[in-house]
């Protein structure tokens, strides 16, 4: 077994088991500071995938798998592995500064963020259902505990136990799919599934057991019909988690769902086209519309988080590379624009126990620089250019366009789409009412940040812009990550 | 560093200042203007050193942009004779007016926003010049048209300055409504935007434009007849006059009104016969009209603003002629002396108080000598008395009109001479000599050195521009774009100082006719004005021409025309449209959408009721469906 091209996965579990034991030795009021050294070290693991001695290094188009095939390393798993370390860095540095809402166990938290990370980076490598299962449970396990972390807080609570019993519903559907297929065909490995699974397009038990373990995978990206737990635990949990899951594990969810989609099962996938446009079209549709009376920002977040799976299933709708690599696009501008609107929430509702929008009363008197990242996560997440949600959603619609031609479910989808845009301006743009022209301004005290979360939000800046204007370096990444893909 | 980064530097150096300014110095008016300035300035020097190191070939600078799928979107930078001499209009002129701007708006409360604006200017104007295809020429055109307005409403809690700024915004945009049909024409029929291409194109199949072609090159110049102000668009010039004086000298007088005249030798291969005679034809009326109008005008910016849209109307003549060299070279030393003229009515102004009538000025010399010099070499050079460079770019165009046997407009444009040299000594005898009319011209006193030095500067280019061999530069381009393309000019015809004392009676030999008509016309024109206005204590013409005279101070009664006619229609229709809107659409269609929106909204969140047990079932329920829906067909 070639260990080597684990590495990655090795160090960052490594990484969370000294960030755990430090808790022991360091002084209480430095705890708060190891998050930082966390977040620095995940950095530096991002910056060295794109060195010659990663195991993330690969020639264009080259695969290397290790543990019998269960994982594999292509420019599909190292297009997320970047993305979750992204992601991480700048939950992190978030989870610094909310750290002073979490009464006890501080490294903790820091540590199950880095465990969910490793999770998905073996996610982002899972070429086999038990690497599959096994890694979206070392996800979901520990996002039940990262959900009600905050013990002190009833939501918070309430929010982890639901999140919990639904999750455990969808493993248990999970499984079961997991064994249908097994019990079927005899193949776990992917590539192996994908030589017979033509065979099996007509069988019964076979389809069954393959949509269970799409009940499962919908489940974790939020789409219709499997979207009920979204907006109660994006409520309840410490907002840092909220961002995490909301980019982090969606993105797993997607990843696993490409690779398994359109490597183990690609002549299955293939009648599967209105399947996909339906419920694309239908969790686009129940987003957006469950977001309008919304007053808790956390809370519209996560119908938007639905309405946004459903945007990004419109690539997988398309089964074209064309799609896929639009999701890859889409899923990188939606981490920047995300994780910017979570941060500002974590601070500007530092001191509130809701997180209600009229909290945003005044923000642009009280922190200018958050007002506008919140204003412009809000534009980017409409799709307005020149931002890098505009491109991403552009590149979905023309994938499915080009596609028009051989099912006209396409254009309805097109079409669906669109009107979710518009439905989405509504409740986007009642946010950036509130940052600038509320009436009723109850607190004006000017909102300290502190320098690394001041060069977070930078980042995430940099991102939305550098995704909407520049997009051919992201592209083509993307293009040759989904080559894999069929 | 490369001599490629130069041009960028030059194009993005004023959005720079200008973003600067907005968004950290608005307080601080010294950094600000030093800011403005400074960007302008360098762009001046960039200039020369990209003249001087890569010489007057054409080339382009180009990157891509945006490439998805078969659209490609370029932004590129066209290097050559006509765009480098332009640049050096721009950024030389323009660095004369900042730095004279530094005094004349010192005492402004919108100092900084003031030089923000002109940075924002100089950059879409550098941008219009720089362009090498229609649709990013028409992105900065736009710019233009914006900064203009912001300049003109620059006091806009003046409501004239408000609704000045408003006319010449919708004005423009008239045109530009045609000159953008002009340029989806142009990409329906040939696929491209890049001037090059189109060229290489038209040289290959000079019939791919079909019938289409004098549409196309009419719905272009529409884009010209809005920015450089030719009839029947000509009316939000005098009126953009409420702009502080510097904006009138950079904008409406050298830079942003020529920009019309420089997109139509830009342009000029696209042109059919047809389409440049109705060009000339229009050029030429709009000489005459507006020199006719400021013949009986009175107020001193308004008076050169009538001047400056009778001088476009030469240039516009002039391409028309089919004579891209002559257009570009009056437009050369135009922009010196208007931009002097307008500087000096400036400095009166500032020493007047801000008044701005004619007859209540006088006896100048010598209380503002520099002012009164400078401002006499600027009339000597519009009026075309040689050895002045007005002169021979005049007189390039009344050859050109000779050159193409176009008798009439020939006609016309000496009579327009004539009418130039009368009203110039008019305003001259007026305002700047005879006796002092009022206490304010009394105690006038010369303006600081910061504003009267450029004065000088643009005083020195104004003699000697016409010698300095600037036509034979144009000409580099024209050779290109005038069939049969293959005209060379030699180079060592135009380099080195040697020629200037034979280029001061070229006119004479090359046509002789043309030449001596500009002189008789600036003798007649001169005598008429001090025969009348010498030693006049009001203006003796009302009196003799009657309802002419009335008709010409009234300014034909075009904006009145307007009022009746356009304006009236368009009130009519959008009051129409405003009903529909209100009440079908708002009222009716939207409504009833974001209702039904609204309310399913609402319905929906109902489903979402926190119960675990119903959340459980939903997920079962959903299963059960999905599961028919795949396997129970």
């Amino acid at each position: 077994m070639n260990l080597s091209l684990m590495s990655l996965e090795i160090v960052v579990v490594l990484l969370g088991i000294t960030v755990l034991m430090a808790d022991l030795w360091l002084p209480a009021e430095r705890k708060r500071m190891l998050g930082y050294a966390a977040a620095a070290a995940l950095g530096l693991l991002f910056l060295n995938t794109f060195t010659s001695h990663c195991s993330c290094s690969l020639t264009d188009g080259q695969t290397a798998s290790t543990a019998g095939g269960m994982f594999i390393q292509d420019g599909l798993s190292v297009f997320f592995k970047r993305f979750f370390l992204i992601a991480a860095v700048l939950v992190l540095i978030l989870a610094v500064e909310f750290s002073d809402r979490i009464a006890v166990g501080v490294s903790e938290y820091y540590s199950l963020i880095i465990f969910a990370l490793a999770g998905m980076l073996f996610a982002a490598s899972a070429n086999d259902f038990v690497m599959l299962f096994v890694s979206i449970e070392l996800i979901t396990i520990t996002f039940y505990v990262l959900t009600s972390f905050t013990r002190g807080k009833v939501v918070a609570l309430e929010a982890g136990v639901k999140y919990l019993i639904l999750g455990a519903l969808a493993s248990a559907f999970m499984v079961y799919g997991i064994a249908l297929v097994w019990g079927t065909t005899g193949k776990f490995n992917f590539s192996e599934l994908s030589m017979v699974s033509a065979k099996f397009a007509e069988n019964k038990l076979f389809l069954f057991g393959v949509l269970f373990i799409l009940v499962g995978l919908g489940f974790k990206i939020a789409a219709f019909p499997f979207q009920m737990w979204t907006p109660d635990v994006y409520q309840g949990a410490p907002t840092p988690t909220t961002a995490f899951l909301a980019v982090g594990s969606k993105a797993a969810g997607f990843v696993l769902l490409l690779r398994f989609l359109f490597t183990a099962i690609p002549e299955v996938t293939a009648h599967w086209k209105n399947l996909l446009i339906v419920i694309s079209g239908i969790t686009i549709l129940y987003g957006n519309l469950c977001a309008i009376p919304q007053r808790n920002l956390k809370r519209l977040l996560g119908y938007s988080s639905i309405a946004h799976a459903g945007y990004l299933l419109l690539g997988v709708a398309a089964l074209t590379n064309a799609g896929q690599s639009a999701v890859l696009y889409y899923l990188s501008g939606y981490l920047f624009t995300t994780l910017a609107a979570f941060t500002v929430i974590a601070l500007v509702m530092r001191h509130l126990d809701t997180e209600d929008i009229s909290g945003l009363a005044g923000l642009s008197q009280r922190s200018p620089l958050l007002a506008a990242t919140l204003t412009l996560a809000m534009i980017s997440l409409a799709g307005i250019p020149p931002l890098a949600g505009f491109f991403g959603k552009f590149l979905l619609l023309k994938a499915v366009i080009e596609q028009g031609a051989t099912n006209h479910g396409y254009y309805c989808l097109v079409f669906t789409a669109l009107v979710g845009v518009v439905i989405s301006l509504y409740y986007y743009f009642g946010v950036v009412r509130a940052i600038y022209w509320s009436k009723d301004v109850p607190d004006r005290s000017p909102i300290c940040i502190s320098r690394p979360m001041r060069l977070a939000v930078w980042v995430c800046i940099a991102g939305m812009f550098w995704l909407g204007l520049f997009p051919n370096a992201v592209l083509k990444l993307a293009d040759s990550a989904v080559s894999v893909l069929k | 560093m490369k001599l490629e980064a130069l041009p960028w530097l030059v194009l993005f150096l004023p959005l720079l200042a200008a973003g600067i300014i907005t968004l950290f110095t608005l307080r601080n008016k010294t950094v600000s203007a030093t800011l403005s300035i400074g960007a302008i300035v360098t762009g001046f020097v960039l200039t020369l050193a990209v003249i001087k190191f890569g010489g007057w070939e054409a080339r382009e600078l180009s990157v891509n942009w945006l490439s998805i799928g078969g659209l490609n979107v370029d932004f590129g930078l066209k290097l050559d004779a006509l765009s480098l001499m332009m640049l050096l209009i721009v950024t030389g002129v323009g660095s004369a007016i900042h730095i004279y701007s530094y005094g004349y708006m010192r005492e402004d409360p919108g100092f900084s926003r003031f030089f923000a604006c002109m940075s924002l200017f100089t950059f879409s104007m550098l941008g219009i010049v720089l362009s090498n295809n229609f649709l990013q020429m028409f992105i900065f055109w736009e710019l233009v048209g914006v900064s203009s307005y912001l300049l003109i409403g620059f006091w806009f809690e003046k409501p004239s300055a408000a609704d000045a700024a408003k006319k010449a915004f919708i004005t423009n945009r008239l045109g530009d409504f045609g000159f953008m049909l002009g340029i989806l024409t142009i990409f329906a029929i040939v696929g491209s935007l890049n001037f090059g291409t189109i060229q290489e194109l038209l040289k290959v199949n000079p019939a791919l434009f079909g019938a289409s072609a004098t549409l196309a090159g009419l719905l272009i110049f529409c884009g010209a007849m809005g920015k450089s102000a030719q009839f029947p668009l000509h009316v939000w010039l005098p009126d953009a006059m409420e702009g502080p004086t510097p904006v009138s000298a950079l904008i409406h007088a050298a830079t942003m009104v020529a920009a019309g005249v420089y997109m139509l030798c830009r342009a000029f291969f696209i042109f059919s016969p047809d389409a440049l005679t109705a060009i000339a034809w229009i050029g030429g009326f709009t000489a005459l009209l507006a020199a006719l109008i400021a013949v009986q005008q009175n107020d001193i910016k308004r008076i050169l603003a009538y001047s400056t849209l009778s001088q476009l109307g030469y240039m516009v003549m002039a391409v028309g002629l089919t004579g891209p060299t002559p257009a570009m070279f009056h437009l050369t030393t135009h922009a010196f002396f208007k931009a002097l003229l307008f500087l000096g009515a400036g400095s009166v102004i500032h020493a007047m108080h801000h008044e701005q009538d004619i007859w209540k000025m006088g006896a100048l010399r010598k209380k503002m000598p520099v002012t009164f010099w400078t401002f006499l070499v600027g009339t000597l050079a519009l009026c075309g008395v040689p050895p002045f460079s007005g002169f021979y770019s005049k007189d390039a165009i009344l050859a050109q009109a000779l050159h193409a046997h176009n008798y009439p407009l020939f006609a016309v444009a000496v009579f327009v001479a004539v009418l130039t040299t009368f009203y110039m000594f008019r305003l001259f005898f007026v305002a700047l000599v005879g006796e002092p009319r009022t206490k304010e011209a009394e105690h006038a006193h010369e303006s600081p050195g910061v504003m009267i030095w450029p004065l000088r500067i643009l005083a020195l280019l104004s003699v000697i521009a016409g010698v300095m061999g600037i036509n034979k530069i144009f000409d580099l381009y024209s050779s290109r774009v005038l069939p049969p393309f293959t005209y060379e000019i030699p180079v060592g015809e135009f380099s080195g100082a040697v020629k200037y004392v034979g280029r001061l009676l070229e006119p004479f030999q090359h046509a002789p006719v043309a030449a001596f008509g500009g002189l008789i016309a600036v003798v007649i024109g001169f005598l008429a004005a001090k025969v009348l206005y010498g030693k006049a204590k009001t203006d003796p013409l009302p009196a003799k021409l009657g309802a002419l005279s009335r008709a010409m101070a009234n300014r034909f009664y075009f904006d009145e025309i307007y009022e009746a006619t356009v304006i009236r229609i368009h009130d009519t229709i959008a009051a129409i449209s405003d009903w529909i809107d209100r009440w079908i659409v708002e009222g009716f269609c939207i409504g009833l959408v974001r209702g039904g929106t609204d309310l399913t909204g609402r319905a929906l969140r109902l489903v979402q009721t926190g119960n675990l047990q119903t959340y459980a079932f939903l997920f079962v329920l959903g299963v059960a469906v999905v599961l028919w829906f795949v396997l129970g067909k």
